[in-house]
């Protein structure tokens, strides 16, 4: 204070009614003070605030600024094309328009979130529940544009391209979709590709796949993931808070096509196999067996396993797996559907075990000579009936009262020679154990074949341990159900009761039989290829060799008959298919089937017994190069539907028409 | 109140014979010649560098630079900063009533023909310009609050003068409140708390305001929601309270606050340049004219240039507080009070609040944002600041 104060000089003391001259107080002056250095503190703070933010922790923040206004797009690799034999496309890529979801510029407030969800979903005809589950799974990623439908329609892009600012968050993008161009053909072999689920996301994230790839989900795309998929590219892209691009898309990684398979399979004989399918259940029809519905037939080179056709009926188009219509993808996803389809999905060719019948004969034959229960031209009785503890088979041919040998056994496929047989297995010694289920798993029955495509079904060969367990044991004494009786072995000998092979199976073992006693491992791939300028000199980048064949152990002597016995089957004028085959100018040998099973049926309140058309085979005789199985469901006696279905895969291969006589047949 | 008496005059210094009042009847040319020049340098500093900085912040705006309407609106407030100098704040005291009266008024024809923007009403359109007349209340309300207190300087030390200031000043908070506009009823608290602290309530009481107050506070953003009683909307406390957990959610409530952080940090020491501003000019930082303009100036002129407006800041803050202290009357010192502290509130609110250190309120960035009404009250304040201060006691 450099003035005094006035009071101090006051000779008077003041007029109350005065008002006090202002001057400032020791009061006010410390109270500005107080302010001046909460003034002070104020701007310290926010000076070093600013200091930590943009000095000490500017670089951090420019990233994330950065992050923010720059989108790595992903841009898809072309998938490999996928080749038949002789390099004829099977699947090849077609580009496509899909919309795509982006989260984080989606409107932030839910309901006007969900009411842009439900007008997504109508144009888009995926449910709204599908849309949110699929936002909640990338919410840890919400940079990653969702694909929420592939391969859309000419109307819908027009809608949405008319409608953008309707759809905040949602794009167009164009994408590579697989495309198939002789439609269903061999679809169960070729399998499909979709986009990755969680638990595969689980298994695989190792190895690179991320959430929202797309990857082989049944099949050879299944199989053959890793060559097929190539590898994505990537591009940047400035967007401004709304998500709207701001610069041209700039490429960052060139995406990596992924590489051609090719497959064994030959596309005109798949072509074949299939039509040879429907024309078998056809024949069938008009042959009175209105019930046949289904089939499969398998193609293979006896020399090293390599597939030549696979066909499985019904069957399905793989292209509904990329529109991804709902209504057409129910008989594949919806199991009740399924059903009333008849499992179109289902590859009957190596997924389903069927009783093979006597197509099991050479089975039967094969481990009888080997355990020396009868020599090849050991004579039995083929009778009309075959009675053992009470309990009678019938011979399929009521008539037939001979004495007959091995080769013409199986040619005019006698039940009762066999039932002795069976008999006969079931009366070795314990110490030889179960000598036919032995033999059949050494011929690669009840187990997977190792074919490169899947699923596969094992089959079934039955043994009194397994029938024990099956019909809940141990113990296994005491209890009718788990005993293992004659009678089961005697019809074991002619492929009936519980046992179920495979038509991969049952091929592979015909292929053992034409090659002398190898066992080969299917598989449907050749090599995986790196397409070049010129189609017909791809790089070959790794050949699949066919894996060696492993010696069954089998005797060459009894291949020999089993063989005779077969070609007799074809060609003899008592053999069950030489109505088929006999005049075919490729010598074939070859064995029918008709295989009872109980089949349920709609409108049927009970199960009908029901005949699986069986025929397997080989040719020529002499050098097989093809052995051919097929299978009828409910088609009725093997030589009437499955023979004249296999014939055709045979006219196929060789280039040579048959003749057909009719002679109706086991 | 009666015309003062001097009794200053006996005093025998010859320098002193006009004393404390020496301004009272000072000519033009003499109230120009005592002008605070610092501050006013400040001013015109901080007018000039804002026009900078909005002209950078907005010219890749769709609607293109707001450089020409602010340069106007400056001309404006610096035309009305100018003549407030020449008018005796005393004049203001003499019709506290009206401006009372006038505030509330005011207050009240927004709220019945306001203009409702983004959820709020607190414009009112008047053709080519939309007046917000809650940015000239904080003016009015400073003013009319210095006079209550100074004609009740004598019983301020009475807890019943402060109560019947509070509740006086409650109006225009309350109506300032349901526009809603909680930034600005904030303000008024603050220019409210700084004149009973400069007009002299005893700290006893202001102790027992201030705990009320924070009492208060915590019921409405925390206890009463908690038992079902909504005084604010839930985003408004969420805004409000969001700055003691920023990443609760940030794509939603605290978005604004993670994105002006980042803002900021982006534009580290040199900052970014207009074109490099991408948080800027992408839109990532909203209201980048106007309630985060300080975040989009950090971002592209850096530490360096948000310091430079936080120095002009200071500068005003403290010649506002020396012409709290140079007053000629406690009237005058309350207003400098007032003016000055609310200055300092809404800095810091608003800088605060880019950078996630004080709550999200939509309150102008003095001399910066885009707006007319907040440029122009600002600059009559400061106008108003030179007149106490030109009329105060000299020294030298």
């Amino acid at each position: 204070m450099r003035e005094p104060g006035p009071r101090a000089r006051r000779f008077l003391p003041g007029d109350p009614r005065v008002e006090e001259p202002y001057r400032l107080t020791p009061q006010l002056a410390l109270r500005v003070a107080i302010l001046g250095f909460l003034a002070l503190g104020v701007f310290a703070v926010l000076f070093l605030r600013l200091w930590a933010l943009q000095v000490l922790s500017g670089d951090k923040y420019l990233e994330q600024a950065n992050s923010n206004r720059v989108r790595t797009l992903p841009i898809d690799a072309p998938r490999g094309l996928i080749l038949d034999r002789n390099g004829r496309a099977l699947v090849r890529n077609t580009l496509g328009t899909s919309i795509e979801l982006w989260p984080v510029d989606m409107p932030k407030n839910p309901s006007v979130r969900l009411r842009e969800l439900r007008r997504l979903s109508t144009v888009t005809s995926v449910p709204v529940a599908e849309l949110q589950r699929r936002i909640r799974e990338f919410r840890r990623d919400p940079l990653t544009p969702i694909v929420i439908r592939r391969g859309i329609h000419e109307d819908q892009i027009s809608y949405m391209e008319e409608h953008q600012l309707d759809f905040p968050g949602v794009q167009l993008a164009t994408s590579y979709l697989r495309t198939y161009p002789h439609q269903s053909l061999a679809a169960h072999l070729l399998g499909y590709v979709g986009e990755i689920t969680q638990a595969q996301l689980r298994a695989k994230r190792k190895q690179g796949y991320e959430l929202g790839d797309v990857i082989g989900q049944a099949g050879v795309e299944a199989t053959y993931d890793r060559y097929l998929r190539g590898r994505d590219g990537s591009a940047q892209l400035t967007v401004d808070a709304r998500g709207r691009p701001t610069s041209a898309v700039e490429p960052k990684v060139t995406p990596r096509p992924g590489n051609t398979i090719r497959l064994t399979i030959d596309l005109r004989l798949q072509q074949a196999a299939e039509r040879a399918l429907r024309y078998g259940i056809q024949v069938a029809h008009v042959n009175g067996q209105w019930a046949a519905d289904g089939g499969a037939i398998v193609a293979l080179d006896p020399r090293d396993g390599s597939v030549l056709a696979l066909a499985s009926y019904p069957t399905y188009k793989p292209s509904i797996y990329v529109s991804r219509d709902p209504k057409k993808l129910a008989p594949l996803e919806d199991a009740a559907v399924a059903e009333r389809e008849n499992f179109p999905g289902l590859d009957r060719a190596i997924d389903v075990g069927y009783p093979p019948g006597s197509t099991w004969k050479p089975v039967t034959a094969l481990a009888a000579m080997q355990e020396h229960l009868i020599g090849p031209y050991t004579s039995l009785l083929c009778s009309p009936t075959f009675t053992v503890n009470g309990q009678t088979f019938d011979n399929w041919d009521p008539s037939t009262y001979q004495w007959i040998d091995l080769p013409t056994a199986i040619a005019e496929s006698c039940d009762t020679y066999f039932y002795q047989v069976g008999y006969d297995f079931y009366g070795l010694p314990p110490s030889r154990g179960h000598a036919l289920q032995l033999w059949a798993s050494r011929f690669g029955f009840g187990a997977k074949t190792g074919i490169d495509v899947g699923p596969e079904a094992t089959g079934l060969v039955p043994t009194p341990e397994w029938r024990c367990v099956h019909y809940g044991g141990p113990p296994c004494s005491g209890y009718i159900d788990r005993i293992w009786k004659p009678g089961y072995s005697v019809q074991m000998a002619i492929g009936q009761g519980d046992l179920t092979v495979t038509p991969l199976q049952m091929a592979r073992f015909y292929a053992m039989i034409a090659n002398g006693g190898q066992l080969v491992t299917p598989h449907v791939v050749a090599d995986v290829e790196q397409p070049t300028n010129d189609p017909r000199t791809p790089t070959i980048l790794q050949r699949f060799a066919a894996q060696p064949p492993a010696p069954s152990g089998v005797d060459a002597a009894a291949l020999q008959v089993v063989r005779q016995g077969l070609f007799e089957a074809t060609h003899s004028t008592f053999g069950t298919s030489s109505g088929v085959f006999g005049a075919f100018p490729v010598p074939i040998a070859g064995k029918t089937g008709t295989a009872e099973k109980l089949v349920t049926r709609p409108g049927y309140p009970n199960p009908l017994e029901l005949n699986q058309s069986w025929w397997c085979g080989y040719g020529p005789t002499d050098t097989p190069t093809i052995v051919v199985c097929a299978v009828i469901e409910n088609g009725g006696h093997g030589g009437t539907a499955a023979a004249p279905a296999a014939l055709k895969v045979f006219e196929a291969y060789f280039h040579k028409h048959g003749q057909t006589t009719s002679h109706i047949s086991d | 109140m009666t015309e003062l008496v001097h009794v200053e005059a006996v005093d025998g210094r010859a320098r002193g014979l006009r004393g404390g009042r020496a301004g009272d009847r000072a000519g033009p040319l003499e109230l120009v010649r005592r002008v605070d020049l610092l501050l006013l340098g400040a001013v015109l500093g901080a007018v000039a560098y804002g026009l900078y900085a909005i002209d950078g912040i907005t010219k890749l705006d769709p609607g293109g630079s707001a450089l020409g309407r602010q340069a106007l609106y400056a001309a404006v407030g610096l035309v009305l900063m100018a003549a407030a100098v020449f008018v005796d704040p005393r004049l203001y005291r003499r019709f506290a009533g009206v401006i009372y009266v006038g505030l509330l008024a005011g207050m009240g024809l927004v709220l019945a023909t306001g203009a409702v923007t983004r959820g709020s009403r607190r414009w009112i359109d008047v053709g080519f310009f939309r007046f917000q007349p809650s940015e000239f209340g904080k003016l009015l309300i400073a003013l009319f609050l210095a006079a209550f207190l100074a004609d009740r300087a004598k019983r301020v030390h009475e807890l019943r003068v402060a109560i019947q200031a509070i509740l006086l000043a409650a109006g225009p908070v309350l109506l300032v409140f349901v526009q809603p506009d909680i930034g600005t009823a904030l303000v008024y608290g603050a220019v409210l708390a700084a004149a009973l602290f400069v007009a002299g309530v005893r700290w006893a009481h202001l102790a027992a305001i201030g705990a009320v107050a924070l009492l208060a506070t915590l019921a409405v953003l925390w206890w009463l929601p908690a038992s079902g009683v909504n005084v604010l909307k839930p985003y408004q406390a969420q805004r409000l309270t969001g700055v003691f957990h920023p990443s609760a959610d940030p794509q939603g409530a605290t978005y604004n606050v993670n994105q002006s952080i980042t803002t900021v940090g982006a534009g580290g020491f040199r900052g970014r340049g207009i074109q490099g501003a991408t948080q800027t000019r992408l839109d990532y930082i909203p209201e980048h004219g106007t309630d985060f303009a300080f975040a989009s100036l950090a971002e592209q002129r850096g530490f360096v240039g948000a310091s430079l407006l936080l120095l002009l800041y200071l500068l005003v803050v403290w010649r506002g507080l020396r012409a709290v202290t140079g007053a000629g009357d406690l009237f005058g010192a309350i207003v400098a009070g007032g003016i000055s502290f609310a200055f300092l509130f809404q800095v810091y609110v608003n800088v605060g609040m880019t950078i996630g250190i004080a709550p999200i309120t939509g309150i102008p960035l003095p001399f910066v944002s885009v707006g007319g009404s907040s440029m122009i009250a600002n600059l009559a304040a400061m106008g108003i600041l030179q007149a106490v201060h030109v009329r105060g006691r000299r020294r030298r």
